[in-house]
């Protein structure tokens, strides 16, 4: 970058008033923020005695889960179309005929490395009928890196575990089954 | 046997309990540090360690327990780069200097203990009668830096060496407000002994803070830049200089060189409320005069130590508190604010001091009436302030110039 160069345009810079350069005004002003937040409210918690409330827990992005239908079968219809958003790469599907009627395929096995992925939500984004969502469980805790490959059994589990408390939200806006 | 206990056991045990107590009390300062950061920046602070092999908690009480174990027991290790005499010595030259210097500071009035046949009461200073006390605290803080100097110098590494370099520019540009601050309060009270500089705002009832305020913001914003706290830390500024002189250093020389500083805060601390606060003096609470061998002695000897502790304590907040409150100056923003603006005002307030002590300004405002005093002093200190405040300027000129004269 050239000084002088004449596509940069240089704008002045405010003068300092009175009051500023009294420098008072500054050092109260300074000091009472500080002393605002020293006696205010804290936003971290003692993590295992106290839970962390995520502001909204139906966007949060915690660990995977695969959602089922009415009739308790796993929604996917092994389309890939998570496996190929995925920028991690942690899902690996295996896609079988389906034994029922109503779609082609389903996932024979569905597994996500949990420690591969980043939790960015693309897969969430990227499935058409909502079977992959993510909770708002973030204590994901394994001895081994095996026990942290979650496979569609176990996905189906935490849909178990969190569908009273985090709904399918597409439910309310007649999502796909 | 009297005599010997007398001269040699009871400094002994003074110094025994103010060495104990300072190294606790710079443990114990560190975790509110921490404490004090985390509330500022709404997080809860270290609230783990507790009672070692018990469920205890007590709010983290045990944390500096646990950091001086940690460190007690982390490897010393030396690079193979440094001169290893300088190295060795710069920590202890900075601890030796930062603790010899509480020998003259009083932790309170007196204790009425009779230990000895025929001594007085105890006197709650390690040294005392000494007469040059203010001198000596000058002369050990000067020493201080020489450690961080060579602590930079010996280290052998550019890091080390800018922040030894900072320093030692820094403080000789703030030992000059420092000293012009500190002379005010000499000129009042004619003695350089804190104890005798507390006894005369006792008895006046006029803290030196009412009666010389610019005095006092000279002696603060230099005690700040001497303590090397924020916003003037550019010796270990650590977005710059990694740690700044103790880059090189771990184990106990760092936690060493970790104290001292802390010390000097607390030392800061002490002497900002001794020469400006009123030292054990509180209006109405701990009495004036020298301690009356009755009944309620123990009282206002108890009250005169909780007092000056109290002011110690917040002093101290209040330099916790600054440190989240303002940015880190720039180096030449340093040296401006010392040279440009503190020196001038200290040499205002010390030219005011000298004036208004003259036997006949003060025949002529009458020695009785210090409310006269203040005013005058508070007026000049506005004026002052305002002058400079108009002599800045409004520019901060901070940002490339665009029109460059070649000099010649």
């Amino acid at each position: 970058m050239r000084r002088d160069d004449p596509s940069i345009q240089w704008i002045e810079q405010p003068k300092l008033g009175f009051a500023a350069r009294m420098y008072l005004p500054l050092f109260v002003q300074g000091l009472t923020t500080t002393a605002k937040h020293l006696v205010g409210p804290k936003v971290t918690v003692s993590f295992p005695e106290e839970r962390p409330q995520p502001g909204n827990p139906l966007i949060y992005r915690g660990v995977h889960r695969l959602n089922r239908d009415e009739e308790g079968r796993v929604k996917c219809v092994a389309c890939f179309l998570c496996a190929t958003a995925c920028p991690a790469h942690c899902i690996d599907i295996i896609g079988v005929e389906s034994p029922w009627p109503d779609r082609e395929k389903y996932p024979e096995s569905f597994t996500i490395d949990e420690l591969r992925c980043i939790y960015c939500g693309m897969c969430e984004e990227a499935c058409p009928v909502d079977a992959i969502e993510l909770t708002s469980l973030l204590d994901l805790t394994g001895r081994s890196r095996e026990e942290m490959i979650f496979d569609k059994e176990k996905l189906l589990s935490v849909y178990d575990q969190t569908k009273d408390a985090e709904p399918m939200p597409s439910l309310k806006y007649g999502g796909t089954l | 046997m009297q005599e010997t206990l007398q001269i040699i056991g009871i400094p002994l045990l003074k110094i025994a309990v103010l060495i104990g107590g300072l190294m606790t009390a710079a443990a114990y300062l560190v975790l509110l540090e921490r404490k004090m950061a985390a509330w500022v920046q709404d997080r809860k602070g270290p609230n783990r360690v507790g009672m070692p092999l018990t469920n205890f908690k007590l709010g983290g009480l045990g944390q500096p327990l646990a950091d001086g174990l940690k460190f007690l027991f982390k490897e010393e290790f030396t690079p193979r780069h440094v001169d290893v005499l300088l190295y060795t010595l710069a920590p202890i030259v900075t601890l030796t200097s930062a603790l010899a210097v509480y020998a003259v500071i009083p932790i309170g009035d007196t204790l009425p203990l009779q230990l000895t046949a025929n001594g007085g009461p105890l006197q709650l200073i390690a040294a005392p009668g000494c007469d040059v006390g203010l001198l000596y605290i000058f002369a050990l803080s000067s020493i201080a830096v020489y450690g961080v100097i060579l602590g930079g110098w010996a280290s052998n590494s550019k890091y080390s060496f800018l922040g030894g370099l900072r320093t030692s520019a820094q403080m000789i540009a703030y030992e000059l407000p420092l000293g012009l601050g500190i002379l005010g309060v000499v000129i009042v009270s004619g003695s350089l002994d804190l104890g005798t500089i507390i006894r005369q705002q006792a008895d006046t009832g006029v803290w030196n803070a009412f009666a010389q305020p610019l005095g006092m913001v000279v002696f603060v914003i230099a005690a700040f830049a001497e303590a090397a706290r924020l916003p003037f830390d550019l010796p270990e500024c650590e977005q710059e200089l990694v740690g700044g002189y103790h880059t090189e250093y771990s184990g106990m020389r760092l936690i060493t060189f970790l104290i001292a500083e802390f010390l000097h805060m607390v030392t800061a601390a002490m002497l900002i409320s001794i020469l400006f606060l009123g030292g054990w003096h509180f209006w109405g609470i701990t009495g004036s005069g020298p301690i009356q061998d009755d009944q309620w002695a123990w009282v206002y000897s108890l009250l005169r130590v909780g007092v000056l502790m109290a002011k110690v304590m917040g002093v101290i907040l209040f330099f916790m508190l600054v440190r989240w409150s303002w940015p880190r100056f720039r180096f030449d923003q340093l040296m401006a604010l010392g040279w440009k603006v503190m020196l001038p005002h200290g040499m205002v307030n010390l030219a005011l001091v000298a004036v208004l002590c003259e036997p006949v300004v003060m025949a002529a405002i009458g020695s009785g009436r210090p409310a006269v005093f203040i005013a005058i002093s508070w007026g000049v200190a506005l004026v002052t302030w305002m002058a400079t405040a108009m002599v800045q300027p409004g520019d901060p000129e901070n940002r490339p110039q665009t029109h460059v004269e070649p000099s010649i």
